[in-house]
């Protein structure tokens, strides 16, 4: 197993977000989690990278059996562990290419994106630039495993078919796992997730193989008929 | 610390001795106490007779850029030097000036009186890059004279601030003359003390000044930045500072004196500290918290543009 959380806990400001969440995700293994806004999913993604705002107060993370859960992000970074931002924050006055080259753990192949490298990071992109501009990222990091954090929104179809097209060539097809975060579940158009995880007021409530049925529940009915769903995990 | 082409400099001095003078067709590059000898017209623009600096004048036109170093390598040297540059009418500058301590505890003292005069429809490039030791006294105080129409683009920038920095810098502008000033500094466990003034004194000249200051490791920076106009003229202040850690200080006094109607004065100012958000997104791209703090201390001083401007 190359990552397994166990029954996670986590506070932001003294309020509880996650309240127990158990996930294990394996080496070249693509999973989803859905969820709706204010779950807790972008919290997930955060804690696991290490961002100090998110306190772990119960449960832990292993990461290639070893326990990261109290380790700084660069370290859970330099294990193989990266996160593709929902909303990255500008940087002013460093360029993007001086930030790959500050980051990049070897060579890759810029596929997209190359009209970024002489701005500023984050600075004035539009929400589709965004997207590149952390794939681009991910892409110079290496990872083993990579959390995307709602990569398909805000983006129109070709551009999400794009995106879609190079997670699957340059990630997915060389053995990297993958756990797409989204509310909406347009990439999963795309990329086929062997498991479907939905994520409902700080717990997963249900875990699925067959991505097409809850999305068509959560399309019809809402995240609310999740709750009351039979094949209901927590 | 010195740059490799400092052996090419046109005028390169060493504690208090001058390393090498390289004259190009059409400019004179003398020591200072020799040109208040040789050009008794250029006595007017010294503040007393000078013992040691350097003193230029173009009278035609160089295409390469122009380059001064001025470098202690000796334990409690005092260097009291006064500068003169003197551009021609409609001629075209680009001047590169570094003064610096070979090593960070050389305890010296630089005491620079510069003047720069452009005379009208001239303009120059200016980057003065100082660089220096953690017990040395420094204290700049240039004063920039720009005729009618003409043009200067200066940058001075600190790399590493002295125990103690006092930079004094005024800038007169004449009819039509231009001025875009940037002033950075980087303190760590430093005394700076800054103070420039713009006068806008003919119609129509414009001019911009911009701060962007950062303290770290318990400095103490004080800046005060004016712009008077006396004319019809346009100013802009814009004072930035970045407080690295708790023990620092950064006090941005911004003045604006309108003299004139018709001026238009601006300024902006604010000092701010890293945001925990861009810290957290750098470490997660793999860098240790110090290299996350630099590289964003980096891009607001701007190092990363001028560092693409100088290889353009």
């Amino acid at each position: 197993m190359l990552l397994e959380v166990k029954n996670l806990k986590v506070k932001r400001n003294d309020k509880e977000i996650l309240r127990g969440i158990d996930l294990k995700i394996k080496e070249g293994e693509t999973q989803v989690l859905l969820g709706p806004n204010g779950s807790g999913k972008s919290c997930f993604a955060q804690t696991i990278l290490g961002n100090p705002k998110y306190k772990v107060t119960q449960g832990k993370i292993l990461f290639g059996r070893k326990d990261i859960t109290r380790f700084a992000p660069e370290k859970r970074v330099k294990l193989g562990l990266a996160l593709g931002w929902q909303n990255p924050p500008q940087i002013k006055g460093v360029k993007f290419s001086k930030l790959l080259e500050k980051i990049s753990r070897g060579e890759f192949k810029i596929p997209d994106g190359e009209n970024l490298l002489e701005r500023e990071v984050n600075v004035d992109f539009s929400g589709g630039e965004k997207k590149i501009s952390e794939l681009l990222q991910i892409l110079a990091l290496r990872p083993k495993l990579v959390i995307f954090d709602e990569i398909d929104s805000g983006l129109d179809l070709k551009r999400l078919e794009s995106v879609a097209k190079i997670i699957k060539k340059e990630l997915i097809q060389k053995g990297v796992s993958v756990l797409l975060i989204t509310h909406s579940g347009e990439i999963l158009r795309f990329l086929k997730p062997r498991l479907t995880n939905v994520m409902v007021g700080g717990k997963i409530i249900c875990k699925e193989k067959n991505y097409r049925k809850v999305l068509k529940v959560i399309k019809k009915y809402g995240y609310e008929k999740c709750k009351k769903c039979k094949l209901l995990a927590g | 610390m010195v740059t490799k082409s400092v052996k090419n400099a046109n005028y390169w001095q060493v504690d208090h001795k001058i390393k090498n003078i390289f004259e190009v067709k059409g400019v004179t590059v003398l020591p200072s106490p020799e040109a208040w000898n040789k050009f008794k017209w250029a006595r007017k623009w010294f503040a007393k007779q000078p013992n040691e600096g350097y003193f230029i004048w173009v009278k035609k036109q160089i295409d390469l850029p122009f380059f001064t170093c001025v470098s202690i390598f000796s334990k409690n040297i005092r260097q009291d030097l006064q500068n003169l540059l003197i551009i021609e009418k409609n001629l075209k500058v680009n001047l590169k000036g570094v003064c610096n301590s070979q090593k960070r505890d050389l305890n010296c003292g630089h005491k620079a009186r510069g003047k720069i005069i452009l005379k009208e429809g001239s303009s120059l490039k200016y980057e003065h890059i100082h660089s220096w030791g953690e017990k040395d006294i420094i204290q700049p105080s240039y004063e920039f004279l720009l005729e009618k129409n003409s043009e200067l683009d200066y940058t001075y920038k600190n790399l590493f601030a002295p125990k103690k920095l006092k930079i004094k810098t005024d800038f007169d502008l004449l009819a039509g003359a231009a001025a875009n000033i940037k002033i950075i500094a980087d303190c760590r466990q430093s005394q700076t003390e800054i103070k420039d003034t713009l006068r806008l004194n003919g119609e129509g000249s414009s001019g911009q000044i911009q701060l962007r200051l950062v303290g770290r490791k318990n400095s103490r920076i004080e800046a005060k930045s004016s712009i008077v106009a006396s004319s019809a003229g346009k100013g802009h202040l814009d004072c930035q500072g970045l407080l690295i850690d708790k023990d620092s200080i950064i006090s941005l006094d911004p003045k604006l004196v309108c003299k004139n109607k018709l001026a238009q004065l601006t300024h902006e100012a604010s000092i701010g500290k890293i945001s925990e958000e861009e810290l957290n997104y750098l470490r997660m791209r793999g860098l240790a918290e110090s290299e996350a703090i630099d590289l964003i201390v980096n891009g607001f001083l701007g190092r990363d543009r001028d560092e693409q401007n100088s290889t353009t």
